[in-house]
């Protein structure tokens, strides 16, 4: 029964991760009938593909997949879902980091930000371009290296890196000015 | 250390992805530099504030059940009640990590270890697994042995003892197909208060008796034997002495 064997050996290996392939999908599509279709499309793919798994890191392998059938998904539905930053010159120079932080704001309210709810944190990730918000939920959600984030989304270590910073910074940026209009509202 | 290097090299830091030396320096510098602290402190807060808050977002329940259906017919010749179709199936990290939680695992094999190769015991702890997030692993809801057994026998090479324990605190629930190491597997499955005990069995003719061996693995307790060419192993997070005491009952045949 090569095929029940192969089947079984897929659903051991594939079944524990389905939460995570879809938290990453939901993230990236933005819905839930979206994310279930490119997780859905993702597990056929990693069924047919399953003979190239090379052994190691079964989760990496996974939601490599789970994002290039996202990028499909992208393609073929002419979503904007995918918006890149704008790659400035300036913006991909490693001083920029300085600019990026900006002025500290005058109270510790940056600090704030380790108590800030869930809604409000869900929203900010949303307004990041889908680049940044990828490279944050596979650091600090699914918890990989560098390397690892790099294998996913097929861009080299220091793109990883210098990305990550700059989604950080970005999302500080947008929780700062969040805070701002609070503050503004009295709220 | 430069501010602005040092400045750089902070997503490294909380990333826990530098080299002792710099990482060294790092601290070193951060203990002096009020300004890069308080950078240090601030990227520290919005990582917690991710991982603690950022929702996440389970699998629904009937998306394991679109997968299974939409895979290709000829890959799933027979209907080997694929986990596709549990319903539970979203649950899986949550029935999981619950499942693990509850226990210490020990595995009862005695003597001639029959069988006790790892991958086999992976693929049974494995079912074990799936069919404590699906209520439904039953291909036969029965609580009377009369129905498993012939239910089992017509559709494997070997008739495992079956056995109504319910008076000893192990109701029979009922049984399934399943694969272990390549061969079918029957399994009995019983309940233990709140416990699930999936009994595996399948044939290993030719291969001396074996008495009964416990071990604990993932978080279960394994109890597996050997009696007249078949391999039984006995799997929950019941403790190891009731799962003991329960493979004992087979054994003697109730």
């Amino acid at each position: 029964m090569p095929h029940d064997d192969r089947r079984r050996r897929f659903e051991l290996l594939a079944l524990p991760h389905l939460d995570a392939a879809y938290n990453l999908a939901r993230w990236l599509a933005g819905n839930t009938t979206d994310a279930e279709d490119v997780v859905q499309d993702a597990y056929l793919r990693a069924f047919r593909y399953f003979d190239a798994f090379q052994g190691g890191n079964f989760r990496v392998w996974l939601l490599t997949i789970v994002r290039n059938a996202f990028m499909t998904w992208v393609k073929e539905n002419r979503s904007s879902r995918m918006t890149f930053v704008p790659a400035t010159p300036a913006a991909e120079t490693a001083d920029n980091e300085e600019i990026m932080w900006g002025s500290r704001p005058r109270d510790p309210e940056a600090l704030l930000l380790e108590s800030i709810d869930s809604q409000t944190l869900s929203r900010l990730m949303e307004q990041l371009p889908a680049e940044y918000r990828e490279v944050l939920l596979l650091r600090e959600v699914e918890d990989l290296a560098y390397k690892e984030i790099a294998e996913v989304t097929g861009v080299p270590m220091g793109t990883v890196m210098s990305r990550l910073s700059r989604a950080r910074l970005s999302l500080r940026k947008l929780w700062l000015a969040q805070a701002e209009t609070e503050n503004a509202h009295g709220v | 250390m430069e501010c602005d290097r040092a400045v750089a090299l902070l997503p490294r830091l909380i990333d826990d992805a530098l080299w002792p030396f710099t990482r060294l320096r790092m601290n070193r510098h951060v203990a002096g530099c009020a300004a890069c602290a308080g950078k240090l402190e601030e990227l520290r807060a919005m990582q917690a504030a991710i991982r603690t808050n950022l929702p996440y977002h389970r699998a629904p329940p009937g998306l394991a059940a679109r997968i299974g259906a939409a895979l290709p017919r000829e890959m799933a010749p027979r209907p080997l009640r694929p986990w596709f179709r549990m319903p539970a199936f979203g649950m899986a990290g949550t029935g999981l990590a619950g499942a693990l939680a509850g226990v210490a695992l020990t595995v009862l094999v005695l003597g001639g270890q029959p069988g006790m190769q790892s991958d086999v015991m992976q693929e049974v702890i494995g079912s074990h697994i799936r069919s404590l997030q699906a209520d439904h692993l039953i291909d036969v809801q029965t609580s009377d042995q009369h129905t498993v057994k012939p239910w089992l026998s017509a559709r494997l090479d070997v008739s495992p003892q079956v056995v109504e324990l319910k008076d000893a605190g192990f109701p029979l629930v009922g049984g399934r197909m399943d694969y272990v190491d390549g061969h079918p597997a029957a399994v009995v499955v019983y309940r233990h208060a709140k416990h699930v005990i999936n009994l595996f069995a399948w044939a290993s003719s030719g291969k001396a008796d074996a008495t009964f061996h416990t071990e604990a693995q993932q978080g279960f307790n394994i109890v597996t034997w050997r009696h007249d060419g078949i391999t039984y192993y006995a799997v929950s997070d019941v403790e190891a002495d009731q799962l003991s005491e329960f493979a004992h009952l087979v054994a003697q045949g109730g």
